[in-house]
């Protein structure tokens, strides 16, 4: 036995456990969060049950199994439900999730398992995914169209079905377009007109001419206006045209405007490509789509969106800041306790907490940097305030001044690896220091300051606490860019993934609809960061072929 | 006990203590130097002739090679590092304020004891001195970058891949073309640091040939180990012992009939 730890071997065993250890954690939490997330969008059999109530009657629930669990029978006691005939001391029950909100007092529902009387999952039955309440389960009757049945005895309703909702998903995109670009523009440029005549008027420059001039041209955008608001009109008209009813799990038929409906599935009768197919249509739909529904149904662009906008926006805040930092530490600081002293400071910036800087933030940037800039800037526009407010800049620097530490550390490091023969070889041919800093060390460096920015890009993106001060929102209206002119607009307010799980896990008004939607937005952050680490790995790998140091 | 026999001085012995001005590269006088509290050389005086090949010999810590960095101000990178007394290039101090060190060093060029090419193609590394000139014209560097190679001896082996990475090349040639950027700025003087002390014997022989090619057109001080290379390649070598020159003389007098009996028995393998 003494031997035995002699050898060396347990020491070898306690090390290569803990490594297993790790890799298991990091494994199995990458696994529960996709398997989870990923799960929701797998197109699930709807059950059809008969279910009976305590009072011995028997009901129909139609909907999804959504989940299964395991109760003790005494549990089920001491909450006054009795069960006769029944031996076991643990029984199953499910959760069902129904749908038809407008319908049933609950969309989601237990059911005991000993109380289902029977359960199929017949092949007619049909989800219906709606842009209002949520989803729809149950058999599709008949097609309606100005109120009329079109269904005639050689047409398959499937094949009429699926064609109308398709005619009105068309209407209904061309409608949102137009909302999104052409009406939002004129609402801009109106804006725009407004704000020049607020600014006009401050300065005591408002002629009446010019009053006359911008009086006609916010009279000419609100014709245009209305113009694309007849024409919004006409194809809501178009598709709020056709109907589609249904009958419930109540037996009782209802009638679907189809402008409210955006996809039917008969999941029950789907082969396992179909369900493939769907799968990975739902998939796209979760990252391209923007949320309804208080952020419980629909995608997350949006958050995408203002994640990946504002961390790559803080990158490019970040890192000349940093190796400039790291320069002068390095090259040019006296090798002094001064030097030491802010070296160590700017390493201990890293531990302060989060939220501290978001604090910071919100007090020093948004309040007075930006309401200053409101008073110089943008006086026209007060009280509502520009950048008074926070916003995606301010998120952006408030991070930048959080990761600081990191890139200027990294990049330090990287700037002593360099050997000294490199800068010697040269101040040798007549290079000044600066120059030799700039032609030599910098991109021999560069490989490292990719390595601060990754860690940086890896904290920044996880981030949420100081974001919720200084400029994240439950649901943006715009994105950060589009196409009105700067283009950018980096004062406005951004959704980000992290505060989307926050919102959609706590804030949420349905919270088991919107539990599979944490794990799914969760697994999307992982991808993302994960995603913007490699392509950062990716640039640091070739960066570091390109400058290998001198290998003898 | 080795023996050393000079092979290379072609030249004729000069005399070292009367050089004309127009047969003086640079002249050191009264060279002392510090690191902190300690002196690492003593009143060194010494005229390097222009066009031959001064070697610079001792014992590990004699402070030759500091000495050499002196003459183009490589010391200034030490922070505790004093000198006093002068060195003259063109009836000019260097070491008086109003002298540029980078401007020194386009005149007095380096090459150091291990090849430093810079992460950069062949062609990139060549033309590196023009550049910082702010020489940008292709076709002026392209004759640069030929002129420079061939001078160092290595345009044939490289001619057909001058975009590739300076690491491609092996050691030996890797030193050359160090000695290539060196001479791409047309120096006056070149400081060889021990060149060839990371390389295998090949690589040094063509090195050494390539020095004593080399001070048709430059004026080449060489620090070395070896007192068989400084034999070969030099024309007056310098012994420095603790600091002190102890002798410098024309090389063939040096090694055959050494004034000083510290330098017989250097040169004869007393210690060192």
């Amino acid at each position: 036995m003494n031997h035995w730890f002699k050898s060396g071997k347990p020491w070898i065993w306690l090390t290569a456990g803990a490594v297993s250890i790790s890799l298991i954690a990091v494994i199995g939490l990458l696994l529960m969060i996709a398997w989870r997330g990923l799960s929701f969008f797998w197109p699930a059999p709807i059950h059809e049950m008969q279910v009976q109530t305590p009072t011995g009657a028997t009901t129909v629930l139609i909907g999804e199994r959504y989940e299964t669990e395991e109760i003790p029978v005494s549990r089920l006691n001491e909450s006054g439900v009795f069960l006769e005939d029944y031996d076991s001391p643990v029984l199953q029950r499910y959760l069902i999730k129904v749908g038809n909100r407008e319908y049933v007092p609950l969309d989601f529902t237990w059911v005991l398992e000993p109380s289902i009387v029977s359960d199929t999952t017949p092949k007619d039955l049909a989800v219906i995914e709606r842009s209002k309440d949520g989803n729809f389960y149950g058999y599709p009757v008949d097609v309606l169209e100005n109120g009329e049945s079109v269904l005639t005895s050689q047409s398959n309703l499937r094949d009429v079905l699926f064609e109308r909702i398709e005619r009105a998903v068309e209407f209904n995109e061309q409608a949102m377009d137009l909302q999104n670009d052409e009406i939002s523009t004129i609402n801009y440029q109106i804006e725009q007109l407004r704000l020049e005549r607020r600014g006009l008027q401050l300065e005591g420059k408002l002629t009446p001419a010019e009053e006359d001039r911008i009086a006609s041209e916010q009279a000419a955008l609100r014709e245009d206006y209305m113009e694309i608001e007849k024409e919004l009109f006409a194809l809501r008209d178009q598709a709020g045209r056709d109907a589609v009813v249904m009958r419930d799990m109540r037996g009782e038929e209802v009638t679907l405007p189809m402008y409210r409906v955006l996809d039917v599935t008969f999941p029950n009768d789907m082969n396992i490509l179909q369900k493939w197919g769907h799968f990975f249509v739902q998939v796209a739909k979760f990252v391209s789509e923007d949320p309804r529904e208080a952020n419980t149904e629909g995608g997350v662009f949006p958050a995408i969106f203002g994640t990946v906008f504002m961390v790559l926006l803080m990158s490019v805040l970040v890192t000349p800041f940093g190796v400039i930092a790291a320069v002068y530490l390095h090259e040019y600081a006296g090798k002094n306790i001064v030097t030491r002293v802010i070296r160590i400071a700017v390493i201990n910036l890293a531990g302060v907490p989060s939220i501290v800087y978001g604090v910071f933030g919100l007090g020093f940037f948004v309040y007075m940097v930006g309401g200053t800039l409101d008073q110089i800037f943008y006086p026209e526009s007060l009280p509502t305030p520009t950048f008074g407010t926070p916003g995606v800049l301010w998120s952006a620097i408030t991070l930048a001044i959080l990761t600081l530490p990191v890139v200027i550390v990294s990049t330090e490091e990287g700037l002593s690896r360099i050997p000294s023969t490199l800068r010697e070889g040269s101040l040798a041919l007549g290079a000044t220091k600066a120059e030799t800093i700039w032609r030599i060390i910098l991109p021999m460096a560069s490989p490292a300051i990719m390595t601060g920015l990754i860690l940086a890009v890896a904290r920044a993106a996880g981030e949420v606490a100081p974001l919720m001060l200084v400029g994240v929102v439950k649901s943006a209206p715009m994105l950060p860019v589009d196409g009105n002119f700067p283009y950018l607009h980096v004062d406005r307010k951004f959704m980000h993934l992290g505060f989307h799980i926050y919102d959609v896990g706590f804030q949420s008004p349905n919270v088991e609809a919107a539990r599979p939607l944490v794990y799914a937005t969760s697994f999307l952050l992982v991808t993302v960061i994960v995603g913007l680490n490699l392509t950062a790995i990716g640039v640091r790998n070739h960066l570091r072929e390109k400058y290998r140091s001198l290998e003898h | 006990m080795i023996s050393v026999t000079p092979t290379s001085s072609t030249a004729e012995a000069l005399d070292l203590e009367n050089l004309t001005s127009e047969q003086t590269a640079m002249e050191i006088r009264d060279l002392n130097l510090h690191y902190g509290d300690v002196q690492a050389l003593f009143d060194v005086s010494m005229k390097i002739p222009k066009n031959r090949v001064t070697a610079f010999i001792g014992p590990s810590g004699c402070g030759k090679s500091t000495l050499l960095r002196c003459i183009n101000r490589m010391n200034d990178l030490v922070e505790i590092c004093r000198t006093s007394g002068e060195i003259i290039l063109h009836d000019k101090n260097i070491y008086d304020k109003d002298v540029d060190a980078a401007a020194l060093r386009r005149k007095v060029g380096m090459v150091f004891q291990r090849p430093n090419p810079f992460p950069k193609s062949i062609y990139e590394n060549v033309v590196y001195g023009m550049r910082l000139q702010g020489v940008n014209d292709r076709r002026v560097l392209d004759e640069v970058v030929e002129r420079s190679l061939k001078g160092a001896a290595l345009w044939e082996e490289v001619k057909d891949r001058l975009g590739d990475t300076a690491f491609s090349l092996s050691g030996g040639q890797q030193q050359r073309l160090v000695i290539a950027r060196a001479i791409a700025v047309e120096p006056e003087v070149l400081l060889l640091d021990e060149p060839t002390s990371a390389l295998d014997p090949i690589s040094t022989l063509t090195i050494e040939e390539l020095i004593t090619e080399l001070k048709s057109k430059y004026t080449v001080v060489i620090v070395t180990h070896n007192m068989q290379q400084a034999a070969r390649v030099s024309d007056q070598t310098a012994f420095m012992y603790m600091g002190k020159l102890i002798e410098y003389a024309d090389t063939n007098t040096l090694f055959t009939t050494p004034e000083k009996k510290q330098t017989e028995d250097y040169i004869t393998g007393r210690y060192g």
